[in-house]
């Protein structure tokens, strides 16, 4: 197919894997608003220019944008085409070396045979004080001993002229094959997933539930949320969800979920993936000198002794004065909680107040804008808040999970194949020494791993047969 | 005490690297041979290390039968041991000698390192494990991954030797060292030997990261820059893998593209602790 010419070729194919790594290389460098949006939005602002030309290139959804996904296509098409169009070219059992075709004049063969195992790499030859027949009935005993397949591939009976093969590890030639169906079979379970399969990422508040966007007749519950630390430290050393799953009223399936361990229901997992609290709270408690005052929220309670009632409004769960001087929250962990507080004088509400659970000695007023001031510290304290954490569900459904699976033994095994085994291949003449009724023995071999690596055990191995065969000294070829 | 012990390999493979490089300008075949002894000696005090270091981390119930390769430390302590072990293989098989001056500097650098590291945080960064690396992956994953990173860090030396070698022979006055490095064609065929080695074995450790990544987040690939970065490296050595296969590339065009694959594997174990939170060891993830 000469059209195809162009994808067959190395330069290009490696070409290939360049502008793929290259292409990869950028992504990592430039957010990716699929996994980060905030900081492509950070981006945007500082370099407006660049960041229209990005976007226009699809930069920041890199790995799928057309151009990429494109890219990769032409991979597996590439590897289709190199590799897959013929089944494996060598039939593994190549019975002379493959320049030789059999023709019908056996007397020519056997010479032009002998002339190109002689021009091979590797080559030895040496006379046995034997006829020939015999020879080669114990050089296939040797052979198989040996662990060799060996086959015979021509035969003169009048002038008593044999030529054998045998091979060693024959699997070997698949393995590259194997390997890079592999590839093309992970390829396809890669697409499987865009194309059937979805993740959705499902904040369920504790004690609450929350249907699903991809099944919306399924419906989380999250009974009860644990978070456990390791002593001393904010790094989490457990965190569950107590998960049920209904579909109109019926359950389909329950489970108390960790990370690593997720539930599954007919393909569709569930996993533990995340926390955090959103503004939502059971209750705060104020210390008032040595009164404590419980605030459920948005619930007025009065202040004891007084006329003045307190409202806790929100949480927010990681305090920051935003770009706008209003009250902002940095994410949703709970790494600097603050809450906002009004009081009721007479039924009139003052200016509202934040307070920081973990820096009691500083406080904010909230003007009618939302923009915060700095005000000295109020005689009382944000003594504890009692958040609704959520748990952060991650619900994924991956068809072509199984198929990467697959694709992943295949390269697994093709590797082994093509990589750690080592094949060998023996082509024997055996005939009439000339003028005597010896045998003259001619060897020629190939191995996978080149002539380099070969040759000590090549002749090694003459050596032994040459032994086996009671033979005089070989003439091997000098080494490479 | 661990870190005790780890101070004294890392002092071991120090003076074996010297020797190396003492052997590379003398003949005498006994620092040769002293170097693999101290670098035999040095693994041995490594490993106690990494005992005592197993018990320490052990006593967190949480981190039970896990190995301590969640921190920058662990992580490059294991490297440090890996590209000996990986050495003392191919110098124990190929008694070339002459590769040490090569190869070990990396596991010296990564001992250094792991020495400034337990400098800088004020110990050997025993923690608890976060969820999601309490996971029997945890034992395979990263410790195959940092194998083939070994491996190809020998295979980094080798072809820094090759490289050596063919100055000195194209050189008018080759020096004593072009006598001692082994024949260029040897060392190719080294450096490729090693790479095949380690090629799979990257490969499949990249692979076992996804089916890690399914049973933990739901997804095989997420482009994570690490996962995506090991993907590099992987594309760069299948690229010298189909030179030499297929193109019949030899020497130093190969090396090249082998040495630039070992850049790639620097980067991914230290480059992408900047890049990626996921799997950073800076960010404690």
């Amino acid at each position: 197919m000469k059209s195809l010419r162009l994808f067959r070729s190395v330069r290009f194919n490696i070409g290939l894997f360049f502008a793929i790594a290259v292409a990869s290389a950028i992504g990592t460098l430039l957010p990716q608003a699929p996994e980060t949006p905030e900081k492509v939005d950070v981006f945007m602002r500082a370099y407006p220019f660049w960041g229209r030309l990005f976007g226009a290139l699809g930069l920041f959804h890199l790995y799928q944008s057309w151009w990429y996904l494109g890219m990769l296509v032409l991979m597996a098409f590439d590897i289709v085409v190199c590799k897959l169009w013929k089944t494996p070219p060598d039939p593994g059992l190549v019975s002379m070396p493959p320049e030789l075709a059999p023709e019908a004049d056996m007397e020519g063969e056997f010479d032009k045979a002998a002339a190109s195992l002689r021009l091979k790499p590797m080559h030895a030859s040496f006379l046995i004080e034997e006829p020939p027949a015999q020879v080669v009935g114990r050089l296939r005993a040797f052979m198989e001993k040996e662990g060799y397949r060996i086959q015979e591939a021509l035969r003169e009976e009048k002038s008593a002229r044999w030529s054998l093969v045998g091979t060693r590890h024959r699997l070997q030639r698949w393995g590259s094959y194997v390997a890079h169906v592999a590839l093309v079979v992970i390829l396809l379970g890669g697409l499987i997933k865009q194309l059937y399969g979805f993740v959705e990422m499902v904040p369920v508040l504790e004690g609450r539930s929350r249907n699903m966007q991809n099944k919306p007749d399924w419906e989380l519950f999250v009974d009860k949320f644990t978070v456990q630390y390791y002593e001393g430290t904010a790094t989490p050393k457990r965190f569950a969800s107590d998960l049920r799953v209904e579909k109109n009223g019926e359950e389909l399936g329950r489970k108390t979920i960790i990370v690593n361990d997720p539930l599954d229901i007919g393909g569709v997992r569930f996993y533990q993936a995340s926390w955090g609290a959103g503004g939502m709270f059971r209750s705060v408690t104020l210390r008032l000198g040595r009164q404590e005052l419980q605030l459920p929220q948005r619930t007025a309670l009065p202040i004891p002794g007084t006329k003045i009632h307190a409202v806790a409004e929100m949480m927010l769960p990681n305090f920051t004065v935003g770009a706008d001087g209003r009250a902002d929250s940095a994410s949703l962990d709970l790494k600097n909680p603050a809450v906002k507080l009004v009081f009721k004088v007479g039924g009139v509400p003052t200016r509202p107040l934040w307070l920081l659970q973990r820096s009691p000695e500083v406080a904010f007023a909230e003007g009618d804008d939302g923009v915060l001031s700095h005000i000295p510290p109020p005689p009382f304290k944000l003594a504890e808040i009692d958040p609704i954490l959520f748990s952060g569900i991650q619900v994924a459904y991956d068809p072509g999970f199984k198929v990467v699976l697959g694709g992943a033994v295949a390269w697994l095994v093709g590797m082994i194949l093509l990589f750690y085994l080592h094949r060998r291949r023996f082509w024997f003449l055996v005939g009439p020494a000339q003028g005597d009724g010896r045998a003259q023995v001619l060897i020629g071999a190939w191995s996978s791993r080149g002539s380099q690596e070969f040759q000590k055990e090549f002749n090694a191995f003459v050596g032994r047969l040459q032994l086996e065969l009671g033979g005089g000294a070989p003439g091997l070829s000098p080494a490479p | 005490m661990e870190l005790k012990l780890f101070a004294a390999s890392a002092a071991f493979y120090t003076a074996a690297t010297a020797l190396g490089f003492a052997y590379l300008f003398s003949k005498d075949e006994r620092w040769s041979l002293w170097m693999l002894r101290l670098l035999g000696a040095g693994v041995l005090l490594h490993l106690a290390s990494f005992g005592l270091r197993l018990k320490l981390f052990w006593e967190i119930p949480e981190n039970r039968f896990f190995f301590p390769i969640n921190s920058f430390f662990g992580a490059l302590s294991f490297l440090a041991l890996a590209v000996s072990v990986t050495f003392f293989l191919v110098e124990g098989r190929h008694r070339l000698g002459i590769l040490g001056a090569f190869v070990l500097p990396w596991a010296c650098l990564a001992s250094w390192g792991a020495l400034w590291r337990a400098q800088a945080m004020q110990g050997t960064e025993i923690h608890g494990l976060v969820p999601a690396l309490q996971s029997y992956w945890i034992n395979i994953h990263p410790m195959v991954l940092m194998a083939s990173y070994a491996v190809f860090g020998n295979a980094f030396g080798v072809g820094l030797a090759l490289l050596v070698q063919e100055r000195q022979v194209k050189s008018r006055k080759p020096g004593e060292l072009c006598y001692r490095l082994p024949a260029i064609e040897e060392l190719d065929n080294l450096n490729y030997k090693l790479i095949v080695t380690g090629f799979p074995i990257l490969t499949v450790g990249i692979i076992m990261g996804g089916i890690w990544a399914y049973g933990a987040w739901g997804r095989f690939w997420g482009w994570d820059p690490k996962e995506t970065w090991a993907l590099i490296t992987a594309l760069v050595y299948a690229a010298y893998l189909h030179m030499r296969f297929i193109a019949g590339w030899r020497g130093r065009k190969a090396v090249y593209m082998s040495m630039f694959g070992f850049a790639c594997v620097v980067f991914t174990f230290i480059g992408v602790n900047f890049l990626s939170e996921l799997h950073g060891y800076l960010s404690n993830g």
